[in-house]
């Protein structure tokens, strides 16, 4: 064990003290707080111009006056008569109204599924209102205070929540973390084993210390390498999150934080051996690459999807099955944890496979390692490291 | 005691080694000579457990060498290599510390032998900054930092100026003196023949000739020897009447004698007198660049 933490110590010092490190720390910091900034610039309700409203029958008097409001409000709106109030809040469920307006035209309940949008609510508003004043009423002050009166309800499937838009954004914070630590510190193992076999040091470090013991040390200093920029993003990250303003109470932010770790932690063992065991096939600095690329294509493809559905899609079914499959997991589960509403047994289901996974990864690569690191020259073939001796 | 034992290895359909057997006593500086690809470097690789073994055993003062034992021996691979991105000081006390050493043991050690080899200066740059020849000293530091128990070094000569030379021999001699047993290849026969008490010719994968350098160069197994005798007025074939003779040749001018083991060299030292002057009368001992071409030899007429 001592020989593992001198390896993993040296690997840790070589790194941290370089000047990559902190330079590779302040470029993502500056990406991550210019993105937020571009993120927060926009519009998070996505208003698209185009109102899809149903109407139930009882309701059904207000559509002229929903389509003088839209006309006016320069939006469009598609009025979809339903058969019920039921069907309504049914085409709301599926998204496929906005809203469903049911019960008396001047004060007519309106279902959503989270919130009412701004331009949709202006224009039921401003209908409401007009209906009012079409009704010519006798008494004055009767029709004032009909129109006073006349109001849409809103009532919200479910609620938006305050912390949602934080959750949102710690997830895919966290994903993006994930990604970069994995594929930065992931390649800088496989970086470091070429460099070994390059300079031919690796012969002499194994003839005091074991194969497998020379890959974990690695693999441990590297990742507490990542770890530590990970913490400082963090913590930098929070900070600039918190003068902001953005942090809000009960958003599980350090659950958050504990299940970044812990995925981090998993996903890194996982792709950080991966990776290591692909550096030993090649003797040079210039082939690795070559022999990383498909695993990084594997990674990019679950980040790019995850990351892409966390914010459009968070509770879609493609985002579920990422999620559960091993190799995606430790980049997508804790997007969703942060999301918040992942049943139980959803994490522990993704925790097992990506464990047993990973100790696949870890008895198959390390036997390519063992085989493959003394071997210099040629790129060593997929069946000479797992069939030679 | 390093005892290499039947020690075999095959690479696919490639003998590279088979039943390599000899031993190292304390004490003792062994040279290990053969033509490129003989297996000097995979048996070496054996010895640190870097390669295994198809067959045989390698023990260390009679037990089976292990993990543990193993880092009590200093090794110098054929491929050079240290971490061309870490400070000479540093490398040498993590390789110290890899071999058991204490950090503070590490220190002293690592101060020691690059006081030793002149690299002292050198301490705080790092190794892919210095010249060939000084990374080859830090090589040589590496091997010695965990103040090894055994040396076992592959061509450690190879590249080093003659300054370093000597100061390698030394080093090897004094660890020989303080009771260590030394291996190491080389194809400086010259070196090999002036520094070991013992060789081992490797050929084919098999060790084909062993021992001290005057028993081999004293003449092959029969006890045959070669004498040159320079009488300008001999006849041809002067010799051959002598007994113990048993074959003459004339080269330059002189007459090559082979005389059976046991064989009066003074009766032919009296023939020669008797044809006249003689201005030379010598044994003729092989050096050991002969053994070897003879030893490696054998190869073109199997």
């Amino acid at each position: 064990m001592r020989t593992v933490l001198l390896i993993t110590r040296r690997e840790f010092l070589a790194r941290v003290r370089g000047r990559a490190f902190v330079v590779s720390t302040a470029v993502i910091l500056l990406i991550l707080v210019g993105y937020s900034l571009f993120v927060s610039s926009i519009d998070p309700g996505g208003d698209s111009g185009t109102s899809t409203i149903a109407v139930a029958p009882e309701t059904e008097a207000i559509t002229p006056s929903l389509r003088l409001a839209a006309d006016d409000q320069g939006r469009i709106v598609r009025v979809l008569p339903v058969a019920d109030a039921a069907a309504g809040r049914a085409l709301v469920a599926t998204g496929d109204a906005d809203a469903a307006l049911s019960g008396p035209p001047t004060r007519p309940r309106v279902d959503v599924d989270r919130s009412l949008g701004s331009g949709t609510g202006s224009v039921v508003t401003v209908a409401t209102t007009l209906l009012a004043q079409q009704q010519l009423l006798p008494d004055p002050a009767a029709g004032d205070a009909a129109v006073a009166a006349a109001e849409p309800v809103v009532v919200a499937a479910r609620p938006d929540d305050p912390a949602q838009g934080l959750r949102i954004g710690l997830g895919a914070f966290g994903a993006f973390l994930l990604f970069f630590s994995i594929q930065t510190y992931g390649a800088m193992v496989a970086q470091g084993v070429v460099e070994e076999k390059a300079s031919r040091v690796v012969e002499l470090v194994l003839a005091t210390v074991r194969p497998w013991q020379l890959l974990l040390g690695k693999v441990l200093g590297l990742g507490a390498v990542g770890l530590l920029q990970l913490v400082v993003l963090t913590g930098a990250g929070l900070a600039v999150a918190g003068t902001a303003g953005l942090l809000v109470a009960g958003a599980g932010i350090t659950g958050t934080l504990v299940s970044v770790l812990v995925w981090y932690l998993l996903g890194f063992t996982l792709y950080a051996t991966v990776y290591a065991a692909l550096g030993s096939l090649v003797s040079r600095q210039e082939d690795t690459q070559s022999v990383l690329t498909p695993v990084s294509i594997v990674v990019l493809i679950g980040f790019i999807a995850g990351f892409n559905l966390v914010l459009s899609a968070p509770t879609s079914t493609a985002l579920t099955v990422l999620s559960l499959i091993p190799p995606w997991t430790p980049l997508v589960m804790p997007a969703r944890i942060a999301l918040g509403g992942v049943p139980v047994w959803q994490v522990a289901l993704a925790f097992v496979l990506t464990a047993a996974f990973t100790a696949l990864v870890l008895w198959l690569g390390g036997r390519i390692y063992a085989r493959s690191v003394l071997r210099t020259g040629a790129r060593v073939s997929w069946r000479e490291a797992l069939t030679g001796r | 005691m390093l005892e290499i034992d039947g020690v075999s290895k095959r690479y696919g359909a490639v003998r590279a080694l088979h039943d390599m057997t000899f031993s190292v006593q304390p004490g003792e500086l062994f040279g290990f000579v053969g033509a490129n690809g003989a297996g000097k470097t995979t048996t070496m690789r054996i010895v640190l457990g870097v390669l295994a073994a198809d067959a045989g055993e390698v023990r260390l003062d009679g037990r089976p060498i292990d993990a543990a034992r193993r880092r009590r021996i200093g090794y110098m691979p054929e491929e050079r290599g240290l971490y061309p991105k870490m400070a000479v000081g540093e490398q040498l006390r993590y390789l110290a510390e890899l071999h058991g050493l204490g950090a503070a043991d590490a220190k002293a050690s690592a101060q020691r032998w690059t006081e030793r080899l002149g690299i002292a200066d050198r301490a705080g740059e790092e190794v892919q900054k210095l010249s060939l020849g000084n990374q080859q000293r830090v090589q040589l530091a590496a091997a010695l930092v965990h103040e090894p128990d055994v040396l076992v070094l592959d061509e450690p000569f190879s590249g080093l100026d003659p300054v370093a030379v000597d100061v390698m021999s030394a080093v090897l001699r004094e660890r020989c003196d303080a009771g260590a047993p030394v291996v190491f290849s080389s194809h400086q026969l010259d070196l090999v023949e002036r520094l070991c008490d013992r060789v081992g010719i490797v050929r084919d994968g098999t060790l084909v000739a062993r021992g001290r350098v005057d028993e081999l160069r004293a003449g092959d197994a029969s006890g045959a020897s070669t004498v040159v005798v320079h009488a300008p007025d001999a006849v041809a074939g002067w010799a051959d009447a002598v007994p113990g003779v048993t074959a003459s040749r004339v080269e330059h001018g002189r007459t090559v004698v082979t005389l059976d083991a046991g064989a009066d060299d003074q009766a032919l030292l009296r023939a020669a007198l008797a044809t006249g002057p003689v201005h030379e009368f010598t044994h003729r001992r092989p050096s050991l660049t002969e053994l070897f071409r003879e030893a490696v030899g054998e190869r073109a007429a199997a």
